[in-house]
């Protein structure tokens, strides 16, 4: 691509922070975008249905009616937790982190390689 | 022509979003509704019930005005979440009208240059400063603001502010979004039947949104439309001929411009004012008097002055002013209109503020009824200002 100019996509002005730490409004904002997201997606999804509807690929009756079978089952039912488990990864980490019994405090590590002689 | 609110009149030059940008202004637009209808009463619960009885109990007595109510108020967990919602609902309606203007931009521009002809004329001055109080922030937080150009004969911050003051408004100004021009011009026929104006002004139009209404309305006046910012007169131009509305566009700023003294008959303008500056809304107020003919009337159409509204409603009404990149805002709704008139050289006894209601009647049911942040052309009504100028 040719270089194509680009519109400015930051308004000239501080922006305002509502709560204290301004991460609860940086978090609000990415959760509104990815529920913006969802949104597209689910209007797509509104339009791929309604077109099948139209052209007669099958109907959004069939939709609802649909009975996933039992390979369909498991494969949904890992796709989601494999979803679940990625969300939620951070929550995860910190709980690996106490289990690990190695896991030293972060200090620490950092007045290894400071103080400490390295190991050959 | 459409006659519902759900979306907006496709006209030929309004940037063509695919599925997913559509659908992603979409989304911004129930978000804001979202807001206006379920977390924006919020405010005054929790105003209510918590943050009063607060102030009561430390004060022994209830907050004074809005500034009190505002120091309270913004320590409180529910207004800011929704402050930071509707902040970001803003940033949102941005972004997702960027887009396909973006992709487009320069077929849009090629687009723009050949509409066919209403005959209105578009004259541009490339030497005409943008006044600072436009430089200083990009005002209500349109990325760029109204001015900025990134391409020869650009039309982009047009096309985006067509898009966004669609979805900013929830369609609660019609799917031309010309209520404040059609409101403004059905209140001036009933309440002077006998104006018949020849020639015309719009003072600060944007895109023509509210220009169109008077060229249709008085479809033999002469129309002129000024702004200072180029790439909004091209836009307007282009879409004023498509809608086959004759109107005459000019870049040129309103607190001095270059026509005749008494050129004339009825001058308008359309939120324009509390986007100005103290001194700049003096010099507009007084080049209204010098254009205007004696016995000619001038109006300008604003959201209504805080004087008006009770003081929780007029902190509401004032979210803008810090958090909209709308410095202004809360000044210019405190102006004293008769004092700002008589020192323009109008006579006092003849300024008048007045309510006029909304000409867009589908959306009457499902607005709010009240004039608050986020919620632009809820409240049903147009604050209206404006004079005769007496006969010499
Ligand atoms: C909110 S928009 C007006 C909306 C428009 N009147 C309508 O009803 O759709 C404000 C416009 O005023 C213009 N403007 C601001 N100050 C101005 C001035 N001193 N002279 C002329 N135009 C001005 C801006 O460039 C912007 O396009």
């Amino acid at each position: 691509m040719s270089e194509q100019p680009q519109l400015k996509r930051k308004a000239k002005g501080e922006r305002p922070y509502f709560f204290e730490d301004a991460a609860v409004d940086k978090l609000l904002a990415m959760l509104m975008g990815l529920a913006g997201e969802v949104s597209v997606l689910r209007d797509r999804l509104d339009t791929v249905e309604r077109l099948a509807e139209q052209n007669k690929l099958f109907t959004r009756a069939e939709i609802e009616n649909y009975q996933p079978d039992e390979v369909a089952l498991q494969e949904r039912a890992a796709r989601r937790a494999l979803y679940l488990g990625e969300i939620t990864r951070i929550i995860q980490a910190e709980l690996e982190g106490m289990q690990d019994a190695g896991e030293v405090p972060y200090s620490q590590a950092v007045d290894l390689v400071t103080t400490e002689e390295q190991p050959v | 022509m459409q006659t519902s609110e759900l979306e907006q009149n496709r006209h030929a030059i309004l940037p063509q979003p695919n599925h997913d940008e559509l659908a992603r202004q979409q989304f911004v637009r129930s978000f804001k509704e979202h807001l206006v209808a379920e977390v924006h009463p919020g405010n005054r619960l929790a105003y209510e019930h918590r943050v009063k009885p607060a102030f009561v109990k430390q004060h022994g007595r209830e907050p004074d005005d809005r500034f009190e109510i505002r120091d309270v108020m913004t320590r409180d967990p529910h207004y800011r979440m929704f402050s930071a919602l509707l902040r970001t609902s803003q940033e949102m309606m941005w972004s997702a009208s960027q887009h396909p203007v973006q992709r487009e931009l320069q077929a849009l521009v090629e687009k723009a240059k050949s509409t066919p002809g209403a005959g209105g004329r578009l004259k541009l001055d490339p030497t005409l400063e943008i006044p600072r109080y436009h430089r200083a922030v990009d005002i209500h937080c349109q990325p760029g603001g109204y001015h900025t150009e990134v391409t020869a004969d650009d039309v982009a911050p047009g096309a985006i502010y067509d898009r966004a003051v669609f979805i900013y408004a929830m369609g609660q100004m019609g799917p031309d979004n010309a209520d404040m021009g059609g409101s403004t011009l059905a209140w001036i026929k009933a309440n002077y039947p006998n104006l018949n104006p020849e020639r015309i002004l719009d003072m600060g139009c944007a895109v023509g949104h509210s220009t169109v209404p008077y060229a249709q309305g008085w479809p033999d006046a002469e129309v002129h439309a000024i702004d200072v910012a180029a790439p909004m007169l091209r836009y307007a131009h282009a879409r004023a001929e498509t809608l086959g509305a004759k109107i005459h566009f000019s870049q040129q700023n309103a607190e001095q411009t270059d026509f005749a003294d008494g050129s004339f008959d009825l001058i308008v303008s359309h939120i324009l004012l509390h986007e100005t500056s103290e001194k700049a809304i003096r010099r507009i107020i007084a080049e209204c008097h010098r254009l205007l003919r004696p016995g000619g009337l001038m109006v300008h159409a604003e959201t209504p002055p805080y004087k008006s509204l009770e003081a929780f409603d007029a902190f509401m009404l004032d979210w803008d002013t810090r958090n909209n990149n709308e410095p202004y805002w809360g000044r210019a709704h405190d102006i004293d209109y008769v004092e700002l008139s008589s020192r323009a050289g109008f006579d006092p006894q003849q300024v008048f503020e007045v309510m006029a209601p909304s000409a867009y009647q589908i959306a009457q049911a499902r607005r709010s009824k009240v004039f608050q942040g986020g919620d632009f052309g809820g409240g049903g009504l147009w604050f209206l200002y404006g004079a005769e100028k007496q006969e010499s």
